[in-house]
């Protein structure tokens, strides 16, 4: 899924600094799976403008929704009538949702409410870690099911690199060495031969760096 | 034997396991008469401070059962009562108890305390340890049961006073003394101990001394309860001390008074006042523990010890004290002469000293035993019919506490429960036939009905209305919204105000009730019952506690505290408004045990449950019955185990309620209490209704000392087939070596192994025995033969054992020799090497988890501990049950224990089992959380944090499960999208109640 966190909320504040009502958005996804932006969130985050907003004899008034998701357009739609008379849009969701609701009320002033950090998932309850660098073709099976794009700081294909010591990278000792983890694996699983198959240089045209991508299923299209 | 068996039990002494024995055997099917000598029950718990090894507040995790027991309506709770003769037999006897007059009604009275303010004789407090004072008329402390005063006619000069200030007329000064006579089943004996008096070991100075104390006066000084409400300083001129010893061993391990046992809990309470007088002091504080051997043997303890010395900075000396005199001058600080390891005389001064004193049996105790013809040991203690953990030389009398041997908490608990399972058993075929139970009338529908809120206050004697302005409060309630009846009592909860209410309810058809009285943790679940009666549902009532939390904390301003409680009243009422019905959850119970274990734990466990009648499945992995107990060829008693064993055995597989599985282990686990589905390896389904996990231990295998190099290095139970063997390599042996702690009290294993010392011990005097021209050195850290088994010790030095210490840091090395094992250890007098040649060296190795802890921890979805054993609900007071009901455990799996104490764990486990296979059907502890699952993002959150396994993800939503839940609110709380509520404690209630009390009326 993804993971996000909240911003600080005098940064949230600034951003609706001139507005008199607002109304905060949350998402019943991956954001309330991570803890980020539920209903629960979104009803502190409000309370807390309004308590932050009233100390400064300024009140804010606040409408809370949650939508089921932010990145499904049918979903945005379900607010509309909660968007007519307020003056800027919070979205407690992660990128898309609040590029979807900016879309949509092309008036409105929309913020969002939290930075989106990464695809991962739970480690334990409260800690997320990064485990997908959406490069767009995916190389697990090579790697012992261990993604060297993301999980090797400098994204390396045939590792490791001299900073590795002990098991872990030398950014920090807090972060495990991906090619060791991909070599202990590999060797544990009687495939050590396939590390040896060199990878030439990765098509990253695929990832970000052939610009913005799209996903199309022909197949399932109407019309 | 007669027929018909009594369906009640009477249980002598209230303490914790006279409590824990009646609330199990009450929760089981059986009446119980609870006779207490004192004016309420408790015992020893409520005037502890915290307890060991976790810190919590003994007075905290205590109250909720005194609240349990002294409600139970299958309880007979007498106090000031003894019990005078016990006759008749097994299943049928009759008991005469002196009920002593107590000179106050106990129905009437209502614990206010106005008596005792007019009284005007002081008295040292026995609950403080005479550090504090009471009163002639006293209650002996705020959270009693009964919740009454009591006169101690010694000090009464009957002056009238109390009778005059008592306006719920309670006061009786011409009571007189009664003889009851009650026919019981069964009689469980936890009468507790006595302290010993250390004022008998002169050198001490208590009694002379001010500054020296006892360990109870500290825990007293300690309590925020006590005399200091918890400052830390001395009784004797109120100022904080610095410096601050503790005397191990007082009145223990002394044969010269007659008191040679060891106590086997002073080592730990020592360290746990130390580490709290720490937390206490504001200023730095030297901390010194001076002691002979550290006895940290029981679960979690060694490491409690090891952080005390590591990082709280609590100094621990080796020595023995032999004299303590005061300094001359004002201070009256005192100096310590003590002997170090190496024979050098010390001296330092300390502030204040504190006796570690001893356990001991009151002359009270060792009479009654006498009287029933109770075998007891040479020092008073019942002595247990040996493999039993509870049972007497009489039969159908058992015992349980500190009344057969100095003992903890959890040990205590584990054997209450286990006399409570063994009185059980004893009588089966009339469970059920003496108890109770209540009957309502049905509920009365008041869905679609708008609120209609009668509003009772209470003055509390002049508790409330001495302060607040009652009236005030009821006129001002009168007028609220949805309120149509408000009334003010003088004793809310005394039987005829509880009477008007249920006749209030019906006149003006009210549909919630308020009650602005005192604290619902005590009185909550009385008016829940009032109203229940009088046909609402418990849920429609709520409490507003204005005597804890206004007219006790603001006594000196009654304006305001009169406006407190109009405010309190107001949010009370405006949460009583939005209240609903909850209704009662029930599920059949499968009345089925699983065993898992078919060691002597589980084995004792299933034949406890099987002699109660229900069907047990006892699942073993071996192809044969008997577990690690087949290796062992005598008890720490000189028990003969093989000869127990194969009996055991016999009973088990021939019971016809037990159905053996060997060869077999549990492969799936679905379910929840009284309805589990496990599904087992050999692919057949069991279902039942509770689950006992009793898989064992196993001994480690040691990598040190040559063991697996040399034939002649075993471990202690290789040791022992091969001495009962008669294995040449013992038979011709001359020179023996027991190496203790050998894997355990290690980093990486960082307890203590509990039977180890005294099993060297029984080793070594075995040897000595077999011949007593052999040589046997004991190599050890500490020897940790606590209880009765310091006696073998003793024993073994004055036979010739040698005993010497090493450090963890020195360990002795074994080399091969010659012919020989060459064995050098640095003696701790003479401080060099010393070289024992050795024919035959045994290790004390651990005993450590097995593996499978870990595969069952998953499939019961139950806790282990860092060290691989399963962690019980709590360690002081639930030593048998997990947080998951209807899953219990016994034996090694929950940690190092001996034979005996598993026996008595897996009785205890027997006996929280049948708590609820005893019951017909299981209802939801009333508060539940229900998820609103169109809103659930099946995230997780609430599966992973509740402590008791209630939620569960199901068709992609979670989904709680209302018999396990007991409403802790923890889901509620955390749930991030807010799908979850907790019953009676919805958002828009709590916004009311804010906007409530900013509301003006």
């Amino acid at each position: 899924m993804i993971i996000a966190q909240q911003k600080p909320i005098k940064d949230i504040a600034e951003m609706i600094a001139d507005c008199k009502k607002v109304l905060l958005v949350g998402c019943a996804g991956c954001v309330t799976v991570c803890l980020a932006g539920g209903e629960k969130e979104t009803e502190i985050l409000a309370a807390a403008l309004r308590i932050m907003r009233r100390l400064q004899d300024n009140p804010l008034e606040t409408v809370t929704y949650v939508a089921t998701r932010q990145c499904d357009p049918e979903y945005i739609a379900t607010m509309d009538n909660l968007v007519k008379d307020v003056d800027a849009i919070i979205s407690l969701a992660c990128g898309v949702g609040v590029q979807y609701i900016a879309e949509r009320y092309h008036d409105k002033w929309v913020v969002p409410a939290l930075d989106t950090k990464f695809i991962g998932g739970s480690k334990v309850h409260g800690v997320w870690e990064e485990k997908c660098g959406l490069c767009g073709d995916c190389v697990l099976h090579r790697t012992g099911g261990i993604c060297p794009i993301i999980r090797c700081s400098k994204s390396i294909l045939n590792g490791p690199c001299g900073g590795s010591q002990y098991g872990k990278c030398e950014i920090s000792k807090d972060v495990d060495c991906a090619w060791q983890l991909i070599y202990d694996r590999m060797k544990a699983l009687g495939r050590l031969d396939k590390l040896m198959e060199i990878q030439p240089p990765k098509d990253w045209s695929k990832s970000r760096d052939g610009g913005p991508r799209k996903a199309i299923r022909e197949d399932v299209m109407i019309g | 034997m007669s027929a018909e068996k009594t369906g009640s039990v009477l249980v002598v002494g209230a303490g914790i396991a006279g409590i824990q024995a009646s609330l199990d055997l009450a929760e089981s099917g059986y009446y119980v008469y609870l006779v207490e000598g004192s004016p309420a029950i408790g015992g020893t718990m409520p005037m502890l401070d915290k307890t060991f090894p976790t810190n919590d507040c003994s007075m905290c995790i205590l109250s909720p059962k005194l609240v349990e027991c002294g409600r139970h309506l299958n309880i007979k709770t007498y106090t000031c009562a003894d019990v005078v003769d016990v006759q008749g037999e097994p299943g049928n006897f009759t008991v005469t108890i002196r009920q002593r007059p107590r000179y106050v009604d106990v129905d009437k009275c209502k614990g206010c305390g106005e008596c005792a303010e007019a009284c005007p004789i002081d008295v040292p407090s026995e609950f403080d340890q005479g550090i504090g004072e009471r009163k002639a008329i006293y209650k002996p402390y705020a959270q009693a049961f009964p919740n009454a005063y009591v006169i101690d006619k010694e000090n009464c000069i009957e002056c009238g006073a109390c009778e005059e200030a008592c306006q719920a007329g309670a006061i009786d000064h011409s009571m007189e003394e009664e003889t009851i006579e009650l026919k019981v089943g069964a009689v469980v004996l936890c009468p507790g101990f006595e302290k010993f008096d250390a004022s008998k070991l002169a050198y001490y100075g208590y009694g002379r001394y001010p500054n020296v104390l006892t360990s109870l006066e500290f825990e007293r000084i300690l309590s925020a309860s006590g005399p200091f409400q918890g400052h830390l300083v001395r009784p004797y001129d109120k100022k904080e001390p610095r410096r601050i010893a503790w005397i191990q061993c007082v009145g223990s391990r002394n044969c010269r008074v007659e008191h040679g046992y060891c106590s086997s809990v002073c080592c730990m309470y020592a360290i746990k006042e130390a580490v709290i007088a720490r937390e206490h002091s504001k200023e730095p504080l030297e901390i010194t523990i001076f002691y002979m051997d550290m006895r940290t043997y029981g679960k979690g303890f060694e490491k409690y010890y090891e952080r005390a010395r590591n990082e709280q900075g609590v100094r621990f000396i080796r020595s023995r004290t032999y004299e303590i005199s005061e300094v001359e001058d004002e201070s009256k600080n005192l100096r310590i002469r003590y002997a170090q390891e190496d024979g050098s005389i010390c001296e330092e001064e300390f502030d204040l000293v504190v006796l570690s004193i001893g356990l001991e049996p009151s002359s009270s105790i060792k009479e009654l035993g006498r009287k029933l013809g109770l075998t007891m040991n040479e020092y008073g203690f019942a002595e247990p019919a040996p493999l039993t953990g509870v049972g007497t030389n009489k039969p159908g009398i058992f015992v349980a506490g500190a009344f057969s041997g100095p003992k903890d908490i959890p040990e205590t608990v584990m054997q209450a429960s286990a006399a409570a399972g063994a009185s059980a058993s004893l009588l089966a075929e009339a469970r059920g036939t003496l108890v109770k139970e209540k009957e309502f009338p049905p509920e009365k529908d008041v869905s679609g009905q708008p609120p209609r809120i009668g509003v009772f206050v209470c003055h509390c004697g002049v508790n409330i209305g001495g302060v607040v302005k009652v009236p005030e409060v009821v006129e001002m309630a009168k007028n609220l919204p949805n309120v149509v009846y408000a009334g003010e009592y003088l004793y809310a909860c005394s039987q005829d105000s509880q009477a008007a209410m249920k006749q209030i309810i019906e006149e003006y058809d009210l549909n919630r009730v308020v009650v602005a009285s005192c604290s619902p943790r005590t009185h909550k679940p009385l008016f829940q019952e009032t109203v229940r009666e009088a046909g609402l549902n418990r849920a429609l009532f709520e409490m507003a506690n204005i005597r804890d939390q206004c007219s006790w904390v603001h006594m000196h301003e009654p304006e305001k505290a009169t406006e407190k409680a109009k405010d309190l009243v107001k949010m009370v009422v405006a949460k009583a408004a939005l209240l609903e019905p909850i209704p009662q959850v029930s599920a059949g119970v499968t009345k089925v045990a699983l065993v898992i274990g078919g060691g002597v734990s589980g084995m004792t466990s299933a034949l406890s449950l099987a002699d109660l009648g229900y069907r047990v499945h006892l699942v073993e992995k071996e192809q044969q019955l008997g577990g690690v107990a087949r290796r062992i060829k005598q008890g720490l008693k000189g028990e003969d185990i093989p000869s127990f064993l194969s009996d055991l055995i016999a009973r088990v597989t021939t019971h016809p309620n037990i159905q053996v599985h060997v060869g077999t282990e549990v492969q799936a686990v679905a379910g929840y209490v009284g309805n589990f589905v496990t599904t087992l390896t050999d692919g057949q389904e069991v279902q039942h209704g509770v689950a006992i996990i009793a898989i064992g231990g196993e001994e480690y295998k040691p990598t040190e000392y040559l063991y697996g190099e040399s034939d002649r290095v075993f471990t202690q139970l290789e040791l022992e087939e091969a001495l009962a063997g008669g294995d040449p390599r013992i038979e011709n042996a001359r020179t023996f070596v027991l190496i203790q702690c050998v894997g355990s009290r290690e980093p990486q294993r960082p307890y203590c192994s509990r039977v180890c010392c005294a099993k060297s011990v029984k080793l070594a005097l075995k040897l000595k025995e077999k011949n007593p021209a052999v040589n046997v050195f004991v190599l050890y850290r500490d020897i940790r033969t606590y209880g009765f088994l310091e006696d073998y010790y003793l024993e073994a030095r004055r036979k010739g054992v040698v005993f010497i210490r090493y450090d963890s840091a020195n360990k002795p090395l074994v080399e091969k020799g010659d012919s020989a094992l060459k064995v050098t250890v640095t003696d701790h007098v003479l401080g060099v090497p010393v070289v024992i040649d050795a024919d035959v060296i045994g290790l004390a190795s651990a005993i450590v988890a097995p593996e499978s802890n870990r595969q069952l921890s998953q499939l019961f979805k139950v806790p282990l501990n860092e060290d691989g054993f399963f962690l019980e609900a709590h360690m002081k007071l639930r030593p048998v049950d997990f947080t998951s009901e209807g899953i219990f455990m016994a034996g090694l799996a929950h940690g190092p224990k001996n034979l005996e104490e598993n026996i008595a764990q897996a009785k205890a486990a027997a006996g929280r089992a049948s708590t609820i296979l005893g019951k017909d059907q299981l209802e939801s502890h009333g508060v539940v959380a229900v998820v609103q699952q169109d809103k659930c993002a099946a995230c997780l959150t609430c599966v992973r944090l509740c402590p008791y396994n209630a939620p569960k993800i199901r068709n992609y939503a979670a989904e709680i499960e209302p018999l396990l839940c007991q409403g802790c609110g923890t889901c509620a709380g955390e749930c991030p999208n807010k799908a979850i509520t907790l019953q009676g404690y919805k958002d828009r209630m709590q916004m009311a109640m804010s906007r409530a009390l900013f509301r003006e009326v």
